[in-house]
């Protein structure tokens, strides 16, 4: 008499989840070292969003983002409080997004031009880029960071969990 | 576990690297030979203000006027550079723009004056300016407001106002006027373009 296989989970879908999570650390520190290697014209680029006008505040936020983005990009490369960094980036991630989005649109009402033909540097870290494409790439990435927190990418991790707790 | 529980977890770590992140942020920034200074305003007098000037020129004309600086055209500055004065630097050209920008290309002769970085700079600036019988900066030109920043810099340290020219057009113009720009440290002798 044969005895059935046991059922196998595909591997699939864990590698792409490992794939997509050093794909997010790694665009984060890829943007975030283009930041802070040029903190002076990251600085001016906040500067033109007209967040925040107290110097201290302004300052403080283009010299601790692009380290900060770093550090949560090390982490997922490494796989280390892998939901936490990942919440960190998707709360960056959103805000950041709706505001470009606003200063695309006054960006093309100002200029009378399609909005998806705007283009402007938006302190990303990537240079001039077309607004569509950086919509795009940001809701991409805050899926990513979305799954991740929701617990998948755990293989070949340090740490998954940074605190001690029953997964 | 429950799904508020696991909620509650993921927030606390997300806590936990913000606090951590932020610390490393600042150490990083604190070290980084580039890294900012989180005390200094570099955005003086609150940068672009709304006024009635016309334009953008007014507008950067009538910010420099409150200091008693002098918004220099082209052709003034054309003529300064041609000055024999200049040679003998009683007139002086700084470029406030930052190291790699000025070592890809000046205007000859110019002093490199980083405005974000001053203290490596403002030694020799100083003693060039108070020399100086007329004192031209400039940065990229267009947006830029480096050459304004760094014009009332130098007012702050007594370099009186009436010897300042900001030169609006900055280096785009000057280059987009044909004139020559040395390449490398302050007369190195490499120019792109006609040399003076």
């Amino acid at each position: 008499m044969m005895t059935p296989e046991p059922s196998r989970k595909s591997p699939v879908p864990d590698i792409v989840a490992v794939l997509a999570r050093w794909l997010l650390g790694a665009v984060f520190i890829y943007m975030g070292l283009n930041k802070a290697l040029h903190p002076v014209e990251f600085l001016k680029l906040v500067r033109q969003y007209d967040l925040v006008t107290n110097p201290f505040l302004l300052n403080s936020i283009a010299a601790i983002l692009p380290w900060f983005e770093v550090f949560c990009g090390l982490l997922l490369l490494a796989g280390v409080a892998v939901r936490g960094s990942a919440l960190m980036l998707a709360a960056m991630l959103i805000p950041f997004t709706l505001i470009v989005l606003r200063r695309a649109l006054v960006i093309a009402a100002a200029q009378a031009i399609p909005f998806c033909a705007v283009k402007f540097d938006c302190g990303c870290g990537s240079g001039e880029v077309l607004i569509c494409h950086k919509l795009v790439e940001n809701c991409l990435l805050i899926f990513i960071s979305a799954w991740l927190m929701a617990g998948r990418g755990r293989q070949l991790c340090l740490r998954f969990n940074l605190l001690n707790y029953e997964q | 576990m429950d799904g508020s529980t696991q909620a509650r977890k993921v927030l606390l770590e997300g806590l936990f690297v913000a606090v951590i992140g932020a610390v490393v942020a600042l150490a990083a920034n604190r070290f980084s030979p580039r890294g900012l200074n989180l005390t200094r305003n570099y955005f003086p007098a609150g940068g672009v203000t709304a006024t009635n000037a016309s334009s953008p020129a007014n507008l950067l004309a009538a910010r420099l006027q409150e200091r008693g600086i002098h918004l220099a055209n082209s052709n003034q500055v054309s003529q300064f550079f041609t000055d024999p004065r200049y040679g003998q630097e009683l007139i002086v050209f700084i470029d406030a723009r930052d190291e790699q920008h000025y070592l890809d290309g000046h205007i000859p002769g110019a002093c490199l004056f980083d405005y974000y970085h001053p203290e490596k700079y403002i030694a020799t600036v100083l003693q060039l300016c108070q020399t100086a019988e007329q004192i031209v900066v400039y940065c990229n030109g267009g947006d830029c407001e480096d050459s304004v920043f760094a014009a009332n810099m130098l007012r702050d340290a007594a370099i009186p106002g009436e010897k300042l020219f900001v030169y609006g057009g900055g280096i785009a113009e000057w280059t987009t006027n044909g004139h020559p720009v040395e390449v490398g440290p302050r007369h190195s002798g490499q120019f792109k373009g006609a040399p003076k």
